[in-house]
């Protein structure tokens, strides 16, 4: 059992302990200068943190965050859940065709954003050639209307594979014969789904909405390698890393926890919603 | 089941292609890329190429130094994935089993980290202080530090095993490691391949650690250098898709082997969160 304490104190040592430690040094001046003086000074950081003059792109900052959550959360889980339904029965070359919805999140978001800004590249990128056939907009990621957008859409084609894999999982564990007797009763397709299907996928779909949440609240790397923050695509997570590190300025270690914890209310007040409202339902269904 | 009408069949397979044309389609088009010159490119952007042109390929190797990254992206992904896996299959084992009291709380424990607050400031100072900083080994231990999918993979997995073998084993008087190395891991086996899989996918696409927490150039990994080679060469199009297939690569290799484990390693991690 000695060998439970190693994982436990690598994880309190590198994890736990700094996430608790965050509400500590969001009360500091502390910055990234070595040597330099820290003392507590309250609540100053919350309150800079929304009455500076950069007030209206913090704002945006946590509009943007909300929608990006609720964005793909919604699409890659519905989306996820749909072809996960029909690449459940039987199709030819089912397996390449799962492989392949999966394979962004294997290649990973350094050559997925790569690949998506070649493809949205002014000058020459096959998508910008085919929205100005379709006379549509094509600014891209280079846009200060649409750019948020296109970075949804990317991180959406990033892990509806991913959604779509543990709804795969959870729908071949469902009995077959839970089906024979539905259809033997003469339940349509829809009412099959709704009354059986959907029941017995509600762990999966738990797994997936929860994980989905957090995750999608907290990523900021796709915006880091599409945009780096420009064209009003900042979150709040990718202001907590531009106030901590990337701002060159001075490493604003204050700010940027006291920008984690923002996020952390989110978080934490998000997921509780959302698990006590699908523990309910699970138990409804 | 009931049988599917021709016309519902049909408009599954319609979706489905539709769907997977938007997957490959930036996959193609990145090898068409790469297979040209540079001046076919600029004549015709969207256009094929005229002829295989794998030479570009080296190029793109020796011009982005990718032989440098390749073993640093190699070193961190083997070892921090090779010690993840093994750290979260001591932890998960006695939890799963409840060989150690309050496991129920420990287990909470570990999984708190998916939404406490983002520990960067405080993990950025702490490596700073212990002296990590642009150190291999920092950025490996952080890397192997916290809890990864793989330890709830592995708990919601050996709930599953026999309790029987444990005590089988421990009547004939096999020790504890040599259960976990010689009889729960081969027992764990497809759990363990979707683990060692995401896991290392998660090290080997990793880009915001190594800019945080490695400055040395000769440290940085493929990400990085393939980051850095797309601002250097924005305008040569034929290498930059070569040196986004050489970083795609190996995960590519890695992922067509162990892909078949994949859906039942997801169903053992969707048991309970």
């Amino acid at each position: 059992m000695a060998l439970l304490m190693l994982p436990l104190l690598l994880y309190v040592i590198f994890a736990f302990g700094p996430s608790v430690a965050t509400v500590f040094f969001s009360f500091t001046n502390a910055t990234g200068l070595p040597g330099a003086e820290w003392h507590f000074v309250g609540f100053k950081n919350y309150d800079r943190l929304f009455n500076s003059s950069d007030q209206a792109e913090r704002f945006r900052s946590i509009r943007n965050s909300l929608q990006f959550a609720f964005l793909v959360v919604l699409v890659q889980n519905v989306v996820g859940l749909f072809m996960a339904l029909l690449v459940n029965r039987k199709l030819r070359a089912d397996s390449f065709i799962r492989a392949t919805y999966f394979l962004p999140v294997v290649l990973g978001v350094t050559v997925s954003g790569l690949v998506w800004r070649m493809m949205m590249n002014p000058l020459g990128g096959p998508l910008t050639e085919l929205f100005k056939k379709l006379h549509l907009d094509t600014g891209f990621l280079s846009s200060y209307g649409a750019s948020f957008e296109w970075v949804i859409f990317v991180q959406i084609w990033m892990y509806m594979g991913y959604s779509m894999t543990i709804f795969l999982a959870g729908l071949q564990s469902i009995p077959k014969d839970l089906y024979d007797a539905a259809y033997i009763d003469g339940t349509s397709r829809w009412q099959a789904f709704r009354h059986v299907t959907f029941p017995m996928i509600a762990p999966s779909t738990t797994v997936n909405l929860l994980l989905s949440i957090i995750g999608a609240l907290q990523t900021f790397d796709i915006i880091y390698v599409l945009t780096n923050g420009g064209f009003n695509t900042r979150t709040l997570a990718f202001d907590i890393y531009r106030d901590a590190i990337a701002n060159n300025t001075t490493a604003d270690y204050g700010l940027a926890s006291a920008g984690a914890m923002v996020l952390f209310l989110f978080v934490f007040a998000i997921a509780l919603v959302s698990l006590v409202a699908l523990r309910r339902r699970e138990v409804d269904l | 089941m009931n049988r599917e009408s021709r016309w519902l069949l049909s408009t599954r397979y319609l979706i489905v292609l539709a769907v997977l044309i938007i997957y490959l389609i930036p996959l193609f088009y990145l090898f068409n890329v790469s297979m040209k010159t540079q001046i076919e490119h600029l004549k015709s952007p969207v256009g094929l190429f005229e002829q295989f042109r794998f030479s570009n390929f080296s190029t793109a190797w020796k011009q982005g130094d990718f032989s440098k990254y390749i073993w640093n992206s190699l070193l961190y992904t083997v070892v921090s994935t090779l010690l993840s896996i093994l750290l979260s299959l001591f932890a998960a084992f006695p939890i799963a089993r409840r060989y150690v009291k309050f496991s129920n709380l420990i287990y909470l424990f570990f999984t708190m980290s998916l939404f406490l607050p983002n520990p960067l400031v405080p993990q950025f100072w702490l490596v700073n202080e212990l002296g990590m900083y642009n150190e291999q080994w920092g950025y490996i231990l952080l890397r192997t530090g916290g809890t990864g999918i793989a330890f709830l993979m592995f708990v919601g997995y050996i709930k599953s095993v026999s309790r029987e073998l444990d005590e089988a084993a421990a009547i004939d008087g096999c020790g504890y490691l040599r259960y976990i190395f010689q009889i729960l891991i081969p027992l764990v086996k497809p759990v363990m391949a979707t683990g060692v899989m995401l896991t290392a996918i998660g090290v080997w696409n990793d880009i915001i650690g190594p800019t945080i927490y490695l400055s040395d150039n000769d440290y940085q990994p493929i990400t990085r250098g393939l980051f850095a080679f797309y601002g250097q060469y924005l305008n040569n199009w034929p290498l930059l898709g070569c040196g986004i297939i050489i970083v795609a690569g190996p995960l590519i290799v890695l992922y067509v082997f162990i892909q078949r484990f994949l859906v039942s390693g997801a169903l053992a991690g969707s048991v309970k969160i």
